[in-house]
């Protein structure tokens, strides 16, 4: 199916190549800090693909979110 | 369509003013944190004063009709009116050097034609482990891997950066 000039194919395929380097860059920040937790060394990448402004926005949503279940 | 920002018109308007006022003012604690990439979840902007007693931050929140509400026997000192509900005034950063010092190494980030201060990662980490409190605790090895994970990504551009100059010569 076709989608803004690209196919579901064509994005999924590219979803897999940006998760294969996510994932070799996790390694080599993992090699030099062996003590670092994956799941925040995989999140803070993932984050700084972002802007600082979104990063703080999603920040604060999940803050506010997590405000709101606890009430 | 654009994407949303953190900051509602308002927030944005105080801010602002504060910045055109020249007011000396940072963003601190986990906030300026997650500007920085580190994965870590906040309700509120600490921002830290050079000098709150300073009138200059008086005339500029009244611009944008906010005030500054000295501290009182229950009530920390605050920000109030449209927009300031966001913003927590810090009054003192543990285990950090002075307000002059820490600016002179923070970074900055547009915000509309200004720049907003914002304290460094390694600062950050440096005042929640000398403030230590059971928060704070929480919080530190978090900023820890995103300091390693910062500094490699800064290592990497470098790296990118000097490679690609070195094929253009």
């Amino acid at each position: 199916m076709k989608r803004h000039g690209t196919t579901h194919q064509d994005s999924a395929a590219h979803a897999r190549r940006w998760a294969r380097r996510l994932s070799a860059r996790v390694e080599k920040v993992l090699v030099a800090h062996p003590h670092a937790d994956p799941d925040n060394v995989r999140h803070t990448l993932i984050l700084l693909e972002q802007p600082p402004l979104e990063r703080l926005r999603r920040s604060l949503t999940r803050g506010r979110a997590a405000t709101l279940h606890r009430k | 369509m654009a994407a949303p920002q953190p900051f509602t018109e308002s927030e944005i308007r105080l801010l602002c003013a504060l910045l055109r006022h020249k007011v000396k003012f940072m963003v601190v604690g986990l906030s300026a944190a997650t500007l920085q990439g580190a994965p870590v979840v906040t309700q509120d902007v600490d921002l830290w004063f050079e000098k709150l007693g300073d009138p200059i931050i008086a005339r500029a929140l009244q611009e944008v009709g906010a005030a500054y509400v000295p501290p009182s026997h229950l009530n920390p000192p605050m920000l109030a009116g449209p927009g300031a509900e966001l913003f927590d005034i810090v009054l003192r950063m543990d285990g950090l050097g002075t307000f002059a010092d820490e600016a002179r190494n923070c970074i900055r980030i547009p915000l509309g034609r200004h720049r907003l201060k914002v304290l460094r990662l390694d600062r950050i980490l440096a005042s929640k482990r000398a403030a230590n409190r059971p928060k704070d605790q929480l919080a530190i090895p978090v900023l820890e891997d995103a300091l390693a994970v910062t500094q490699a990504s800064r290592a990497r551009q470098k790296r990118a950066q000097r490679t690609r100059r070195a094929s253009q010569k």
